[in-house]
């Protein structure tokens, strides 16, 4: 009964859509109408040999139903599944070392956006696994990397212009990475990085003190310093906070460090409502309530094929099922990985493997992760009006024997290898 | 006190020995009577004369009549102005074109470190290269300012022509501030935030600035900043740079392409055309001693094979190369008025075969075969 209520307003909306799509020549903004005998919409709606219209760069129609389009029409692409382009909300397409400040350990006012190469081999790489959204962070050498950039994978040839939102989030890091390369002073320092942090401590003294030194800025200007009001801005939940931490014991300080600015005296004023996830967090499952608490979503590094994985934390295939019974919010994400076993798809098959439903694994490299990256008005979900950012698979999406035939971003079909795909 | 021991040194200083204007003879008059001389406006000269007086060009045309007393000098072969390298430490020792302790020192003058008895300064002078543009070497975010300097004499034509700004991950070091390209943007923001000096000429348009590049990416981080401080000048370093010829053509920034080598990838040269093709201004860098000042003609006559029209890349070598230089009214193109810097060379200089058979700078013989 439900599917047929469906297919009845696919009807209406069908008629109506395609008459008013408008039909270019240009490649740039040409309108396609993708076949599929399988449309994930991301929202709850699946249609079976449905078809999505896409023109001037936005989804114009999606629908139950395959309509009347001549069947030879060159604007007709074919598949067995579309979904929504899928969303990286933990990429690292920078320029290394180059793209993090080290002067100082906190540097929240400077934008990896700045240290970009649009040219790099790795969007590509990219857009042929399916991704067309991605959050990209500064190197995490810093406790307080900078503000990441939220963008597209294709299209112009500026940052600039595939930015979907700049200063998407904060980002900093926990655990040992950041004090990586520092070392103590004994007398005389001996180079640039004879400072603090030096450990795990250091690394979340130095979180807590930037913040407490930001309060103290926004109630007296004479102790502003570089990047406090970045740092006040993201006390008043106006910037999120993104920050790393693989192990459990990492992962509870940044869940102290939230619930710490939302109650002590000296973040009153409105400076007490941070917005945080924590990204690349491994052993998330081993203190599921502290998050539930703290009200904090995490972004899952990419499953290790041996349960251990950085920062000496343990996570299994089976750690997104056991978040979801926890009614814990979570992205998964390829942690800026080039390995073809860490793409994204993948990492949402694993998580499938352990026990996800389908439905809750789109979401997880669709939906929640836009959300997380404040993009999900653009993107995110097959929805009319949304960006046209398609993936089109030969077979179930995320499944080991199906692959991405194109990818469509902006309404662009930016990748198309459906000649070379293998028939199922 | 200070006073007395100024006094003191000061003819001290003036005690010293007069530097010598030029390596060889000092300017006389003298004309020279080409088979064909090319003006660098476009206009050739079928046995042209061009008669120099007291360093500068008197006279030029098929009719000039000579004075009397005035030697006419026959040249079976082409006249030329001078070539003008763009970028490149020759005459200066490498080391000393910058300073490492300081990563923003916009008012050093590379200019004053310029030594015109290097050797490397007459290897340049030999194929025929008359004006050199010193560039500091492109570490740090604003490394100094650039100074325009003839092969012959010490003396500067110009001792401020851009202000160097660096945009590529090369003029980073790890044991310093910036150790990246964000904070390399956020302290060359913060130079133009409050400018003094050189950056404030700069900001208010009347010194352009030399954007020192690396990748294409690097040229759309430059060209994005100087939209923002609304700064002109040219860009240097990207061999690929016309791989983002649109970019470039919209920003009004020109381009000094790298020094061009025997092997040259052909990918390299294509982006030159492309250059042309949308007619973006360039001129060509040399970066000798560590290239052959040789490689300045060669790279231009590897554009032509490329594609690139004749006449184009010779404008890159003279008449361009002064304008991006900010040395146009002086160098560049043979008319009245202009520094007497000329180049007499066997055949069509765009002809590897062709050589130079005598060089004037300021009107006086500083290269050549003997006579």
């Amino acid at each position: 009964m439900k599917s047929l209520i469906f297919g009845l307003t696919a009807a209406v909306s069908l008629s109506s859509g395609v008459a008013s799509m408008p039909r270019d020549d240009k490649p740039e903004s040409k309108s396609w109408i993708i076949w599929a005998d399988r449309v994930y919409t991301g929202t709850g709606m699946n249609f079976d040999a449905g078809m999505v219209g896409v023109g001037g760069g936005k989804i114009a129609i999606v629908a139950a139903s395959r309509g009347s389009d001549d069947e030879s029409s060159d604007r007709i692409l074919r598949c067995y599944a579309v979904t929504a382009g899928l969303v990286d909300a933990s990429v690292r397409i920078t320029n290394g070392a180059s793209s993090v400040e080290q002067s100082n350990e906190i540097q929240p006012n400077l934008r990896v956006a700045n240290t970009l190469d649009p040219f790099a081999i790795e969007w590509d790489r990219q857009l042929r696994n399916g991704v067309t959204s991605v959050l990209v962070n500064p190197p995490d050498l810093n406790v307080i990397g900078g503000l990441s950039v939220a963008l597209k994978t294709a299209g112009a040839d500026t940052i600039a212009e595939r930015t979907l939102k700049n200063d998407a989030v904060l980002r900093g890091s926990m655990g040992s990475e950041p004090s990586r390369g520092n070392h103590p002073a004994f007398g005389r320092p001996t180079d640039f990085f004879s400072r603090r942090p030096t450990t795990r401590m250091g690394v979340e003294w130095a979180w807590r003190k930037a913040f407490y030194d930001a309060a103290a800025a926004a109630n007296d200007s004479t102790r502003a310093f570089p990047g406090s009001e970045r740092l006040v801005q993201a006390l008043k939940g106006d910037l999120t906070i993104s920050i790393q931490a693989w192990a459990t014991q990492d992962i509870r300080t940044a869940v102290f460090l939230k619930e710490e600015i939302e109650s002590q005296a000296e973040f009153k004023n409105g400076l007490n409502k941070p917005r945080m996830f924590i990204d690349a967090a491994a052993e998330a499952w081993k203190e599921p309530q502290l998050l539930v608490r703290a009200k904090i979503p995490v972004v899952l590094p990419p499953f290790p094929a041996a349960g251990r994985t950085r920062d000496n934390s343990f996570m299994a295939w089976n750690v997104a099922e056991e978040l979801r019974k926890e009614g814990i919010p979570f992205a998964l994400s390829s942690h800026g990985s080039a390995a073809p076993e860490n793409a994204l798809a993948m990492q949402a098959g694993y998580a499938m493997q352990g026990g996800l439903p389908f439905e809750n694994a789109l979401a997880a490299v669709t939906s929640m992760p836009a959300r997380l990256m404040g993009v999900a008005d653009r993107v995110g979900t097959l929805e009319v009006g949304k960006d046209a950012d398609l993936v089109l698979w030969n077979g179930q999406p995320f499944e080991p024997s199906s692959r991405v035939i194109a990818v469509i971003v902006d309404g662009v079909l930016r990748y198309d290898a459906r000649d070379k795909a293998v028939a199922k | 006190m200070i006073t007395a021991l100024l006094a003191l040194t000061a003819p001290l200083v003036f005690a010293a020995p007069p530097t010598k204007s030029g390596p060889e003879s000092p300017a006389k008059s003298v004309a020279i009577r080409a088979d064909v001389v090319w003006l660098g406006d476009g206009r050739v000269l079928e046995k042209g004369v061009v008669l120099f007086s007291e360093g500068r060009i008197a006279e030029i045309g098929t009719n000039v009549s000579v004075p009397a007393g005035v030697e006419t000098i026959e040249h079976k072969g082409f006249l030329t102005a001078g070539l003008i390298a763009l970028h490149g430490y020759t005459g200066g020792q490498a080391g000393e074109m910058r300073d490492d302790a300081r990563p923003a020192m916009p008012n050093a003058k590379i200019g004053l470190v310029f030594d015109a008895s290097s050797p490397d300064v007459a290897d340049a002078r030999a194929v025929g290269i008359t004006s050199l543009l010193l560039t500091p070497n492109a570490e740090g975010v604003a490394p100094g300012l650039t100074a325009v300097v003839k092969t012959s004499s010490r003396r500067l034509l110009k001792d401020e022509a851009h202000l160097s700004l660096v945009f590529n991950a090369g003029g980073l070091v790890s044991n310093r501030e910036p150790t990246s390209l964000s904070g390399a943007v956020a302290m060359l923001d913060q130079l133009f935030a409050k400018p003094t000096g050189a950056v404030e000429r700069a900001h208010g348009g009347s010194l352009p600035c030399l954007f020192e590049v690396g990748e294409p990416a690097d040229v759309l981080r430059a060209i994005d900043f100087a939209k923002r401080h609304d700064l002109r000048g040219v860009i240097h370093g990207a061999v690929l740079a016309g791989e983002v010829a649109d970019q470039i053509k919209a920003s009004k920034l020109s381009v000094i392409v790298p020094a061009i080598g025997v092997g040259e990838r052909r990918r390299n040269l294509k982006s030159v055309v492309a250059l042309a093709k949308k007619e973006i201004p360039f001129g060509f860098g040399l970066d000798s001693p560590v290239n052959n000042p040789a490689d300045l003609r060669l790279g231009a006559v590897m554009c032509v094979r490329e594609g690139v029209d004749a006449k184009v890349a010779w404008n890159a070598l003279t008449s361009e190369a002064a304008r991006i230089a900010g040395v146009a009214d002086r160098v560049g193109t043979i008319d009245r008025g202009m520094d007497a810097d000329v180049v007499l060379w066997s055949g069509d200089p765009l002809d590897l075969g062709s050589r130079v058979i005598a060089v004037y700078v300021d009107g006086a013989r500083v290269d050549g075969d003997k006579r």
